[in-house]
């Protein structure tokens, strides 16, 4: 059987919580008064209910009627009730007393009064003293703002000069800027705009106090720079940096924090992002043979076989970072000629797209000034297409034509300066123009023999163009190589061996010898592994000697010389060839231990040895 | 740029122009020409219904930026080198010089490049009808601007293909004494630097010499 369990529920004794203050303690609602608790039970009593009630309840009623009449008919039984129950606590109150009167069962304490707190007077003082100095601090701090607003440095003041270097418009209650470089010809989608407020709080001891606070957008916070590489096989040949602001002066803390400098870093990362847009873009469209890649913050474009052009957009957000980072950058290997012409060629695009030739007529609107002169100047097909071609050039094929240059320059330089180097005897000069263009070089190569500078001299013009290289030699034969560092190596080498055999043909000319033959192209011998030895072959005054010198045509030029004497020293008439007059005929050629002899260089000791074979006539 | 020579090639009755035409690009071909494509200079004639002064307005392919017009009064001829708007503007003025169609006149042909010449076999053809008036050859000597200099090199040049038909003597522009506005004393187109003009009006004299004789001819007959 289910035993069933009473469950009373009561309301709480304890008051309602109304709120609960910031210090923690509780307030707690007046308990309700009779009318108050009448009225919201009577809120509670649905009326509505009541009236449609059925006559079951209606007969409940009435009975309740009355019970409340009878309880009621004995006018003082209420009194009575009352005197009982006092009376029952007077009978029970006795039995107490008389029970703790016996101090056996019960004691009766003294109930302790409500002890009166002692107030110290050093309390009080020090409580008081530390409201006083509160409530002095609050106003102290009023004081000083107001102070500060008036001495410290003025918003109006600040702004003006803000004006002054930026564009500044008012948009409702908002001082709007704009960073962006539309009004020098950027068409650059980003809005660039940031905004002006006035700040309160104002560190009067900083490096730089402005109450004039600037709010730029995340993704122009922070600072950007882009990155050129030319990589090649993973291995970096130079780089270079692009940014607006000056990477190697040291940046302060305070400088970053004025605004000034903060627009100027967002200004510089809204000019590198824009760069990059197009340069990425340019990198898509273009129909390269090998095509450019782009990924992430990354272009790479190949310039020559196995080089690769690698341009990055690097952005951090932090000052510190990037601090650390251009400490670490000042050390490497630096290209500014990069850098400042992609900064020169997107600066040249804004100009382009602001600066139009001056109208002319109604067609004739944003076309460069040369093509409208071409028509009265009567330029020629080649001309007008060679202006089509570079005005259609994109950054990036720019860029990349400049970097190619860049690179055919320095291997040119090293082909020249390493052969300088390892040749000794003639001595090789190169004379680099200082004056060129960014796409084309020249340099004058002069070939000379210490001593003999006025007896020969070879000089011959390399221009370096974007990927190949032009020579003109002295005999004006025009010569076009590749790329191919090897190809000037022998041209070089070939004219070094030239200028020997021509040196050597004026200075027997000086002697009084003769030339008997002169070859530059000596096709039999040991096979060269790269172009043919020079000979030349010279006869004394007398014809009674003849040298034949050979220089071959390899790195080490080396040179060989053979000495014939008529008559023949020993000769002996044999039964095949008979009679004295042959041995007028030229002897066997003897080789001469040509790095034995005296004589500082090739023309010296050939001089040195052509004055020891002459013989006076008697 | 360059110092251009043009030449009338005589043609007997034997070849037809054509014919003419295939036999010379052939000979070119074979000393290792390379042909670019072809060229096209025409003339325009506009007269004044005032007095008789002419413009001569001209195009040539080799300019295709400009238009060559010549002033001609009949004592003097001025040139002047314009954009190419310059003909809409002479369809403007069309009241008062009025276009002579049947007196227009063009040269067209291949164009060869060998080593630093140009060659161009250009024949004449006239008016609407596209009657054949004869061949013109054209030689572009490239690296040169002072046409007395390079003139031995092109006559021999144009002995090695025209053969017998070459000319001895340097075409009768270059020779003619020009007043000169700085030097009381004439000087000779030969001795000048080239100018684009220059080729124009060579080719305006022998059009001009095809157009008196066409009208000889329509005036012939009529006699």
């Amino acid at each position: 059987m289910a035993q069933s369990i009473s469950v009373s529920v009561e309301a709480p004794i304890e008051n309602q919580i109304m709120s609960i203050d910031y210090d923690g303690t509780e307030v707690y609602a007046n308990p309700l008064t009779q009318s108050e608790y009448l009225t919201r039970n009577a809120a509670r009593i649905n009326f509505m209910k009541s009236s449609e009630t059925t006559e079951e309840s209606k007969e409940e009623e009435q009975a309740v009627a009355a019970a409340a009449f009878q309880a009621s008919s004995s006018p003082f039984e209420n009194i009575l009730n009352k005197l009982k129950e006092a009376y029952t606590e007077v009978t029970v109150l006795h039995d107490v007393l008389a029970v703790s009167k016996e101090k056996h069962y019960l004691v009766l304490d003294p109930v302790p009064m409500h002890e009166q707190t002692e107030i110290k007077p050093m309390a009080v003082v020090y409580a008081r003293k530390k409201a006083l100095g509160m409530a002095g601090n609050i106003l102290i701090s009023g004081a000083e703002r107001l102070k500060r607003l008036d001495n410290g440095p003025d918003f109006q003041i600040e702004l003006l000069r803000l004006r002054q270097n930026w564009r500044l418009k008012k948009v409702s209650d908002n001082i709007i800027g704009d960073l962006s470089f539309r009004t020098a010809g950027s068409k650059f989608m980003h809005p660039g705009n940031f905004e002006v407020s006035k700040s309160d709080e104002v560190d009067i001891k900083g490096p730089n106090p402005s109450t004039l606070q600037v709010t730029i957008p995340s993704e122009l916070q922070g600072v950007a720079y882009i990155k050129v590489v030319t990589q090649k096989d993973q291995e970096d040949l130079c780089s270079a940096n692009v940014t607006m602001i000056d990477h190697k002066g040291k940046l302060q803390v305070g400088e970053i924090s004025s605004w000034q400098k903060k627009l100027e870093f967002a200004q510089n990362v809204l000019f590198c992002k824009e760069l990059f847009n197009q340069l990425a873009r340019e990198a898509v469209q273009l129909q390269a043979t090998i095509p450019h890649v782009v990924i992430g913050n990354q272009i790479r474009a190949t310039l020559l076989p196995g080089i690769q052009l690698i341009i990055s957009l690097c952005h951090s957000t932090n000052y510190q970072e990037f601090q650390e980072e251009t400490k670490k950058k000042a050390d490497d290997l630096h290209d500014h000629v990069l850098e400042h012409s992609l900064h020169q060629l997107l600066r040249e695009i804004h100009y382009k797209n602001t600066h139009y030739p001056i109208p002319h007529s109604g067609h004739a609107v944003g076309i460069a000034k040369k093509r409208l002169l071409a028509g009265p100047h009567s330029y020629d097909r080649h001309e007008l297409w060679e202006m089509t071609r570079c005005q259609n050039q994109t950054l990036l094929e720019q860029i990349i034509g400049q970097a190619q240059h860049i690179f055919m320059r320095k291997r040119t330089q090293y082909v020249l300066d390493s052969i300088a180097r390892d040749v000794k005897d003639p001595q090789i000069t190169s004379h680099w123009n200082a004056l060129n263009s960014p796409t084309l070089s020249w340099v004058k190569i002069n070939i000379t023999t210490h001593g003999y500078d006025t007896i020969t001299r070879t000089a011959l013009v390399v221009h370096v163009k974007e990927r190949s290289l032009m020579a003109i030699c002295r005999d004006g034969r025009v010569m076009h190589m590749s790329y191919e560092p090897q190809e000037l190596r022998d041209l070089i080498l070939q004219q070094i061996c030239q200028h020997q055999i021509t040196g050597l043909q004026n200075l027997s000319r000086c002697m009084a010898w003769q030339l008997l033959s002169n070859s530059n192209h000596l096709g039999i011998g040991d096979v060269e592994p790269l172009g043919n030895a020079n000979a030349i072959l010279i006869a004394s005054p007398l014809g009674d000697r003849v040298i034949a010198v050979q220089v071959r045509c390899d790195p080490q030029i080396v040179v060989k010389v053979y000495v014939s004497h008529s008559p023949r020293e020993f000769y002996t008439s044999g039964p095949l060839v008979q009679g004295k007059l042959w041995e007028n005929l030229g002897s066997e050629f003897k080789d001469v231990n040509f790095d034995k002899m005296e004589g500082r260089n090739f023309l010296n000791k050939m001089e040195f040895l052509m004055a020891a074979l002459t013989k006076i006539k008697e | 740029m360059g110092v251009t020579i043009l030449v009338p090639y005589p043609l007997d009755n034997k070849k037809t122009g054509p014919e003419v035409v295939e036999e010379l690009s052939k000979r070119l071909l074979a000393m290792q020409a390379t042909q670019t494509g072809h060229f096209l200079v025409d003339g325009d004639v506009f007269e004044s219904s005032f007095n008789k002064t002419k413009i001569h307005v001209m195009h040539n392919s080799e300019y295709p930026a400009s238009v060559f017009s010549i002033l001609d009064n009949g004592q003097k001829q001025i040139p002047l080198i314009t954009d190419l708007i310059f003909d809409l503007l002479m369809l403007k003025v069309n009241p008062i010089y009025a276009s002579r169609k049947q007196l227009k006149i063009e040269s067209k042909g291949p164009r060869f490049e060998l080593g630093d010449f140009l060659v161009k076999l250009g024949s004449v053809t006239m008016s609407q009808s596209q009657t054949f008036k004869g061949l013109l050859i054209e030689v572009d000597y490239r690296p040169c601007l002072i046409p007395i200099i390079c003139w031995e090199l092109i006559r021999e040049f144009l002995q090695g293909f025209l053969g017998q038909y070459s000319p001895t003597t340097i075409p009768v522009y270059f020779t003619n004494s020009v007043p000169n506005p700085h030097h009381p004393v004439p000087y000779q187109k030969s001795n000048d630097t080239y100018q684009p003009i220059d080729t124009v009006q060579q080719y305006l004299e022998h059009f001009n010499n095809y157009r008196k004789q066409t009208i000889a001819l329509m005036m012939g007959p009529n006699k």
